[in-house]
């Protein structure tokens, strides 16, 4: 942090808040996902005798063994990570594309444009009309159907478009004038200067891609489901829809150890792709790097 | 409208020509992106047509019959939808007063960190949270607000000596549990957004406030929040648009006969009257008025924010 | 360079997609070739090479692409599949014709199988030797059409119900209960003995517990209510429905629950989602001692109580004001449909008959109920004899030929015989239900449903929605004390009535 040191009482008393503030927060997060750790690897007799609180009881494996035994799981998980890699490496592309260009207010209809984004996200079609849309651009049964729709989030582009917006105009117009044209103006100077803008974004794809079970399910074959499919199957079950009353939908009650044990191999690979991408919010860098 | 500003930019009134051979790779850029919205977005529209026909399963979106109003006279004439209507605000703009500044403290607060260590520790557990789904929030929250062998109660019981209290169940809890989870769950998430604002920041202006003697707390005030506040106001936009929409799935899971009197939001409503009975017509109306709402408050929002800080995300 | 790559991917997508369809188009003169949608539950997940699904192939010469989909959104799925006829499959397994399927088969969405008896041998083979040509009739839409062929049990049997404590009954001497007072009194016991616990605690939210207590009141409303009406009950002897949420009889049941509640000896926690992980740490613990729930789940909370003794048992249907009954079953239940599309394929003759073989011939019925003769069992003197391996597992029979062989699974298995099914319990459960039994009519039929045409359909479902509703808060309030049954019955009938609860009523017996 390239800051000069205050050492004044005020800067004391703050650096006391911040620390209580990142301590308290710090504890009501990770205390859930240890408890669930270790209620992934007790014992299910421990469990339901109310012994287990943040060291797992009996440790065993066996709710880990018994989810990769699951018929698919494999396969369904790296389906699951070509969708994330794929989605956002395309929307990505497709997000910078239009967040660019609309970024720039003088462009004629880049007002229209900008309204029509807004009023896209007020007016969904609807669950039928988009499956009716997809099917008809042969796009069900194929893995495009988990990519191509989604190339676009309404929100993701709103924050592009205003990143882009707060960038200094001075080294733009700099390269305008040596005659560099816009398609190399984006890559070789407007990227480098919006890593954290392209990294939250990203990470916000890399999320939406990583958690759609949804779409799996209604545009894909049972070979191309993502995991989060069988997942969600296994950790909510029922329980949303529960309004059955046939004898199945009531006691498929699958063991809380399992269940604990899906949500941390669900959650763990999306969970350790940020801290990848914290080099790209390091303050002042970029900006910095430029100018000097 | 729109078009007495466009292409005033730089040269002042150049010809359209001019215009276009300046900026054309600016426009190819959008060809793919604007044929996507259209194919993608727009199309599906069409759907909503159903909020005026009434829509007979099997039949298709054309196989149907117009019925006008009948949907909205259907909704509006019902009073459960006004009840409805008036939780659903309620729920929304506490949830905007009291889970929206959080993202933004958080964010201010994490920057000041000096230890980075610390600071990437904390930064990535505090994302965590949004990776649980929420039918577990809800499962875990039942589980230490139990009125049997819950955290909370047995404090209560064991330590202060009072009644066990059925958190869960009582209108009365309802709105902070909702909130109170919606926040565990989403400040770190959303504080990102906030943090790589932060990041843009050019230094020079902390340089230059250290020189004129600000202290952390002024350069916070005086550098920080200023310099994020478009994001903050762009956020805040959205957030607004979103009033009516809050999505049944969380509240669906909160829902007991005995806190309905609160919890009963628009979404649920469309859910147990539009959805489980197969009413599609119904919930697109609604969805549809939902839409016109949220379409004003956006641009209701955006035109005071204009006003008061000069900038919108239009 | 970014635009290249995609326009790359839309070209190849065109160009997969014609593919997949000329490998559709391929027909030949080997096994009948069809796509089925399987609703796959986490507890049972299916398995391609289960003995059973190997099996029935064979058997009806038949290679099943399955569409293998979780339980939760499989009704989203069908629905899509069927509302939009696009990408359906050829079968549906697991469907019935109530709710939206009504309507859908009304609009030509799925074949009326009905239509086509002549290639159902086997189905008709099967009623036939039931006896259940009335239990049909009831199944046909406003049309007199069949749209589904659904599946067959003899004799229903009791497979959930009161479960108890025994060693808790043993110890302080009491018999097995008879009736709800019984029941009273025990849970009375209980609670002078604990007092810190609830003797009565429920399954999955209030709707377990209404559904299979109610009938023994002489209604049976709710979310779970027999029929979906919510608010209305059939009236066994006069054949029609009778305003149930504003009747005595529920006046009788609310009170004597909500005495329980205001005694202490129902627990309070019972709001919907209750996790069964937390049903069975009550009973494991000692919390509670009383439940409604199913047989199969005694095994897990027995094996996990750490309490010297700890014994559960399940009771046949305690009397009521209405006698002794338990919750309603069909002798039908879900079954096979085809979507519309399916009988445009040339070879639909071939598939119905496969799947009629499949699923509903004899030897399909001992297959995935039983499995195979010399693998899964032999036969003793004339009796099933299972496989030692199956015999001395530990998950017990049932669950163990149903997680290796796909044997017992509600999607699959269409023919249940009762006595065929005994053979997979043990021998206590034989006698409950031998029990159950005698007492005779136990478990009564499920009210039929109205045949709503479409408009009708929706004036039900625009009166249904408020009048649960409303049902629902009222009937939490008087079991919970919020509002006292003498004082607040008459506002509540009043609201009731002025929601139209009447002429709910009778929208639904005009209907019938």
């Amino acid at each position: 942090m390239p800051k000069v040191k205050d050492t004044s009482a005020s800067s004391k008393a703050l650096n006391v808040i911040i620390y209580a503030v990142m301590v308290f927060s710090l504890l009501i997060c990770i205390i859930p996902f240890i408890y669930m750790v270790s209620l992934s690897l007790s014992s299910p007799k421990a469990i339901i005798n109310n012994q287990v609180r943040l060291i797992p009881k009996g440790i065993n494996f066996e709710a880990y063994r018994q989810i990769f035994t699951y018929p698919n799981f494999f396969r369904a998980y790296g389906n699951t990570i070509f969708y994330t890699i794929t989605g956002t490496f395309i929307a990505l592309c497709m997000t910078i594309l239009f967040a660019y260009p609309l970024s720039k207010t003088y462009l004629k209809g880049q007002k229209i444009l900008m309204k029509m984004v807004i009023f896209s996200m007020y007016f969904a079609g609807g669950l039928i009309p988009n499956y009716l849309l997809i099917s008809s651009l042969h796009l069900t049964g194929t893995r495009f159907a988990m990519l191509i729709p989604f190339a676009i989030n309404q929100f993701n582009l709103i924050i592009m478009v205003n990143f882009f917006k707060a960038l200094p105009q001075e080294i733009e117009e700099a390269a305008l004038i040596d005659g560099i044209g816009y398609f190399s103006i984006l890559p070789r100077i407007i990227l480098p200067l919006s890593t954290a803008a392209i990294a939250t974004v990203g990470l916000y794809y890399a999320v939406f891609f990583w958690n759609d079970w949804f779409n799996g399910l209604i545009y894909l074959n049972t070979k191309q489901y993502p995991v989060m499919l069988f997942l969600r199957n296994i950790v909510n079950g029922t329980m949303v829809l529960g309004d059955s009353s046939s004898a199945s939908t009531d006691t498929a009650t699958l063991s809380i150890s399992i269940k604990s044990a899906v949500i941390i191999t669900s959650t763990l690979p999306i969970i350790v792709l940020y801290p990848f991408l914290q080099k790209y919010f390091v303050k002042g860098l970029t900006v910095g790097s430029v100018k000097g | 409208m729109g078009k007495r500003d466009v292409g005033r930019d730089i040269n002042g009134r150049s010809p359209l020509q001019r215009h276009f051979r300046r900026y054309w790779q600016l426009y190819l850029m959008m060809v793919v992106p604007v044929v996507y919205f259209i194919v993608f977005k727009y199309i599906p529209m069409i759907g909503n047509v159903l909020a005026f026909r009434k829509y007979r399963p099997g039949k298709g979106i054309f196989g149907t019959e117009w019925v006008g109003f009948r949907y909205f006279k259907r909704f509006f004439e019902d009073p459960a939808f006004w009840r409805a209507f008036r939780n659903t605000l309620s729920l929304s703009l506490l949830n905007i007063v009291f889970t929206f500044p959080l993202p933004i403290v958080f964010a201010i607060l994490l920057n000041e960190v000096n230890r980075k260590r610390f600071k990437k520790v904390v930064q990535t557990i505090s994302y965590m949270p949004r990776f649980i789904s929420t039918v577990v929030v809800i499962a875990m929250m039942t589980e230490i607000l139990s009125p049997s062998s819950g955290l909370f109660n047995q404090f209560r019981v064991n330590v202060l000596h009072l009644q066990p209290v059925y958190y869960m169940n009582e209108p009365q809890y309802f709105r902070f549990l909702y909130i109170a989870s919606g926040a565990w769950q989403f400040t770190g998430w959303t504080a990102i957004i906030y943090l790589a604002s932060i990041t843009n920041i050019n230094s020079d202006l902390y340089e230059a406030a250290e020189i004129d003697g600000a202290g952390r707390f002024q350069q916070i005030f005086h550098v920080t929040l200023p310099s994020i506040l478009p994001t903050i106001m762009v956020m805040l936009i959205l957030e607004v648009g979103r009033l009516l929409s809050l999505g049944f799935e969380k509240v669906l899971l909160m829902y007991t006969p005995s806190n309905s009197s609160v919890s009963d939001i628009i979404d649920t409503l469309v859910y147990r009257t539009g959805l489980t009975n197969q009413n599609y017509s119904y919930a697109t109306a609604i969805g549809l008025f939902s839409g016109i709402i949220g379409l004003v408050l956006v641009s209701g929002s955006n035109k005071l924010s204009k006003l008061l800080t000069g900038d919108g995300i239009y | 360079m970014k635009k290249t790559l995609l326009i790359a991917l839309v070209a190849l997508t065109a160009f997969c997609s014609v593919f997949a369809q000329a490998a559709q188009e391929a027909t030949n003169d080997g096994p009948v070739k069809f796509s089925m949608y399987y609703s796959d539950n986490a507890t049972l997940p299916f398995k391609e090479n289960w003995l059973t699904v190997v099996e029935a192939q064979k058997l009806a010469n038949a290679e099943v692409d399955w569409e293998i989909i979780p339980i939760a959104d499989y009704s989203t799925k069908v629905s899509l599949a069927l509302n939009t006829q696009t990408n359906a499959p050829d079968v549906i397994l697991y469907q019935t014709t109530t709710g939206e399927n009504a309507s859908l088969a009304m609009n030509g969405a799925i074949v009326p199988i009905s239509d086509y008896s002549d290639w159902t041998p086997n189905w008709n083979a099967m009623v036939e030797k039931f006896g259940m040509q009335d239990d049909i009739e009831t199944l046909r839409l406003k049309d007199g059409k069949l749209y589904y062929l659904p599946s067959l049990t003899d004799v229903p049997f009791y497979d959930g119900g009161l479960i108890l404590r025994q060693d808790f009954l043993e110890q302080y001497g009491f018999d097995a209960p008879k009736t709800y007072d019984d029941l009273y009194e025990i849970l009375k016991k209980y609670k002078e003995v604990n007092p810190s616990s609830y003797p009565l605690t429920i399954l999955a939210g209030p709707r377990v517990l209404y559904r299979m207590t109610m009938p023994a009141f002489g209604l049976s409303i709710g979310k779970n209510g027999a029929g979906g009406s919510r608010v209305l009950s059939w009236d066994y002897s006069n054949k029609q429905f009778f305003a149930a949420a504003v009747s005595d009889e529920f006046k009788a049941y609310i009170s004597f629950f909500a005495k329980l509640y205001a005694e202490g000896l129902l627990d309070p926690e019972m709001a919907d989602p209750i996790d069964g992980g937390i049903w069975s740490r009550k009973m494991a613990t000692g919390a509670s001692m009383a439940t409604w729930a199913y047989y199969d789940q005694i095994g897990g909370v027995e094996a996990a109580s750490e309490i010297e003794g700890f014994k559960l048992q399940m009771y046949p249907a305690l009397a009521g004001p209405a006698g002794a009954h338990h919750q309603q079953k069909n002798r039908t239940g879900s079954g096979i449909m085809f979507p519309a599309k399916t009988a445009e394929r040339k070879d639909f003759e071939q598939i119905v008959r496969a799947v009629d073989k499949m699923f509903f011939s004899e030897e399909a019925a001992l297959l995935w109920c039983i499995g195979k003769e010399g693998v899964t069992y032999n036969m003793v003197d004339g009796k099933v004899e299972y496989t030692d391996e199956i015999k001395n597992s530990a998950e017990g029979i049932y669950k163990y030929m149903q997680l290796n062989y796909g044997c017992g699974s509600d999607v699959t298995q269409m023919i249940w015989v009762n006595s065929r099914e005994m053979t997979k319990y043990d021998e206590n459960y034989s006698q409950i239900n031998a029990a159950v039994e005698a007492i005779g009519d136990v478990i009564q039929y499920i009210p039929p449903t109205p045949k709503f045409d479409d408009d009708s359909a929706e004036e039900a479902t625009t009166l249904m929605t408020p009048l649960a509703d409303a049902f629902e808060v009222w009937c939490d309030a008087f079991l919970t004390g919020k509002k006292s049954i003498d004082k607040d019955w008459d506002a509540y009938v009043a609201e009731m009535q002025k929601l139209g609860i009447d002429k709910y009523c009778a929208l639904y017996n005009a209907n019938l």
